[in-house]
């Protein structure tokens, strides 16, 4: 029983901290005013996405999914292997999340020193 | 030398990574590469064309993993007339940028670099057989064009790529969740594995995660109330970058929602909702469009409104339906590219891009004014041109339907349409020409560029029959779900499948 809810815990630990990061990066891509708070806000996002992700490809007390004497060997004993593809698709998710990072700073950058301020509540030359 | 749909990815995106070096050697080089990387692809697009007319869909395998492991290139006659659409656009936007005045100002270097891998996304986005390679296209195809929306640095390029950048944040974060929901319901990313298992998915699930991948897409495609970067998108990049969003961006996202929508969901009223979203979009953006006092903000406004009508097409469903949608795909790519290449001519000196400034320009600049007339006429769908037949194909699709309050409402908007392009024309021929504007001399690619599409929209427009063989087949394939199901894994057990329409 004890690991049982161990297990649970641990999943309800980690789902919650995921949707819980996607939220507060929400909120400060929705409330904050200054940009370089809603570049952090979307990264926080991206995070929880992931960390989402990593958590429906994990199995309790499974083993890394890679080719390795020991892992073969535990694997024949009737260890499950955690989902590598998860993982993989994560990886790549970082690598794109850092571009897109990359990318929305030095926008912040360029609006900074076209307006002479980084709140977005004082750039508005463009509307609907 | 054997050409394959691998090319498609891998030479734009090795041309794109060796512009800083080509840039050592010759500057010149640099606006050269380009369009022989994109003649390249024109000819590997009629190579593979003519090979699917006669052995039916390529599926190229990558890596030697078979599909349902590895990723996957499908090239059927549906994709392929797609990326061959986009291969030929790609072209005509590298001759129409082609000593572009503002791009040699700023370093050419990077707007050729940022191009070469939009082209490498769009194009992926439509090839690719993988539901997560596909997001990967779509983020290479939407960082290119945050950057490329911030170009120029006298404008308020950063603002509007800003916007678009937090938007398209938005969607790749939706759309992220949407795969990762998938894969824990049917455990494969590939497209045709998918389609396949979705049956077993329940339905409260099977509507998550396609509202996750509607609103995910419907940022890419322009679709209500997801467009708010459009507009200033279009007004703030260069105007070659307009047109490559027009006919290779906004074409890759609609490619998307129809992929999810017609092969891999089989929902029950996914294509109702096609329809009342097209609708909304088409009516909003056009009615946006007439009170727009600038030029390019008005045809930005215009192409989100040619999107929803091609929703609705798609949402009607039946074959002849989908083939005037994909028709006017064709006619929106050609006609709103020739509309924004002369626009931008027209604009080019006035203060905001505003219509007001035009008048009489039909005197001064005859032959761009000229285009943009005939681009005009031909996007409200006047008859000689090519625009008349994809909306007469559309609405005969819905009179079949007994959609009378849907053909009502398009030639409705069709009215609002004429009526803000009638009122740029009636500017440029009878206003009073106004004194000390300075015209704007187009470069001779320009002039080519814009040539091509005149007179492919009348060719078109006189002899649709050239065309529209490529398109029938096209549509057939889109609809028949088992054959794209059955090319990709040849061993499938097709008997669970249910087609909806």
């Amino acid at each position: 029983m004890d690991t049982i809810n161990y297990n649970q815990l641990m999943s309800i630990g980690i789902y919650g901290s995921a949707i819980g990061l996607i939220l507060i990066g929400l909120y400060a891509i929705l409330i904050k005013k200054h940009l370089i708070k809603i570049v952090i806000g979307m990264s926080i996002v991206d995070a929880g996405v992931h960390l989402l992700f990593i958590a429906i490809g994990y199995i309790s007390n499974g083993t890394a999914p890679i080719f390795s004497p020991m892992g073969e060997k535990l694997i024949e004993q009737g260890t499950p292997m955690v989902d590598p593809v998860p993982q993989a698709l994560v990886l790549t998710a970082i690598v794109i999340g850092f571009g897109v990072t990359a990318v929305a700073l030095s926008l912040v950058i360029r609006l900074y020193r076209h307006h002479n301020t980084a709140r977005i509540d004082q750039i508005k030359s463009l509307k609907w | 030398m054997v050409v394959s749909p691998v090319h498609y990815i891998a030479v734009p995106l090795l041309a794109a990574f060796l512009m800083p070096l080509l840039a050592k050697i010759n500057r010149e080089l640099l606006r050269i590469v380009p369009g022989v990387v994109i003649a390249y692809l024109g000819y590997v697009s009629v190579v593979l064309m003519n090979q699917v007319v006669k052995t039916g869909t390529i599926i190229e395998v990558i890596a030697g993993w078979h599909a349902p492991w590895g990723i996957n290139l499908v090239f059927s006659p549906f994709t392929g007339f797609l990326v061959s659409l986009m291969v030929a656009m790609a072209f005509i936007i590298w001759l129409y940028g082609y000593r572009f005045k503002s791009i040699d100002n700023e370093p050419a270097m990077r707007y050729y670099i940022l191009f070469l891998m939009l082209v490498t996304g769009a194009v992926g986005i439509v090839l690719t057989g993988d539901i997560f390679n596909f997001f990967v296209f779509l983020e290479i195809t939407s960082i290119s064009a945050y950057a490329l929306t911030a170009f120029y640095r006298d404008r308020n390029g950063a603002e509007a790529a800003f916007k678009y950048l937090l938007i398209g944040g938005f969607s790749s974060t939706f759309l992220l969740l949407a795969i990762m929901l998938l894969y824990t319901q049917v455990g494969t990313l590939n497209m045709a594995e998918i389609a396949l298992r979705m049956h077993d998915v329940p339905t409260n699930m099977k509507i998550t995660i396609l509202i996750l991948f509607l609103v995910g897409l419907g940022i890419e495609a322009e679709m209500f109330p997801l467009n708010g970067w459009a507009p200033d998108a279009y007004s703030q990049a260069p105007s070659p970058v307009g047109v490559t969003f027009a006919a290779l961006v906004v074409k890759a996202g609609v490619y998307g929602l129809i992929r999810i929508i017609f092969t891999i969901f089989d929902v029950h009223g996914a294509y109702e909702y096609l329809i009342v979203m097209g609708a909304v979009t088409l009516v909003i953006a056009e009615f946006s469009a007439l009170r727009q006092s600038s030029l390019k903000r008005m045809l930005a406004y215009s192409s989100i409104g040619q999107m929803g009508f091609v929703l609705i097409a798609f949402g009607i469903g039946t074959q002849e339906a989908v083939f005037g949608a994909i028709f006017l795909m064709f006619n929106h790519a050609i006609i709103k590219g020739l509309l924004f290449m002369s626009g931008s001519y027209l604009v080019f000196n006035t203060p905001n891009k505003e219509i007001q400034y035009l008048s009489g320009y039909g005197m001064k600049m005859p032959l761009i004014s000229l285009f943009f007339s005939l681009g005009a006429l031909a996007i409200v769908g006047l008859p000689p041109f090519a625009g008349f037949w994809s909306k007469l194909y559309i609405l005969i699709a819905a009179a079949d339907n007994n959609l009378i309050g849907l053909i009502a409402l398009i030639l409705g908007v069709s009215i609002v349409e004429i009526v803000y392009y009638f009122r740029v024309m009636g500017r440029l021929y009878f206003g009073k020409p106004a004194e000390g504007s300075i015209m704007q001399k187009p470069t001779i690619g320009g002039v080519v560029a814009m040539s091509i599409l005149a007179v492919t929209i009348l060719v078109v427009g006189f002899y649709p029959d050239i065309i529209s063989s490529y398109i029938q087949s096209a549509a057939a394939t889109l609809l028949d779900k088992a054959q794209y199901i059955h090319n990709v894994l040849p061993n499938a057990d097709l008997s669970q499948l249910q087609n909806l329409k």
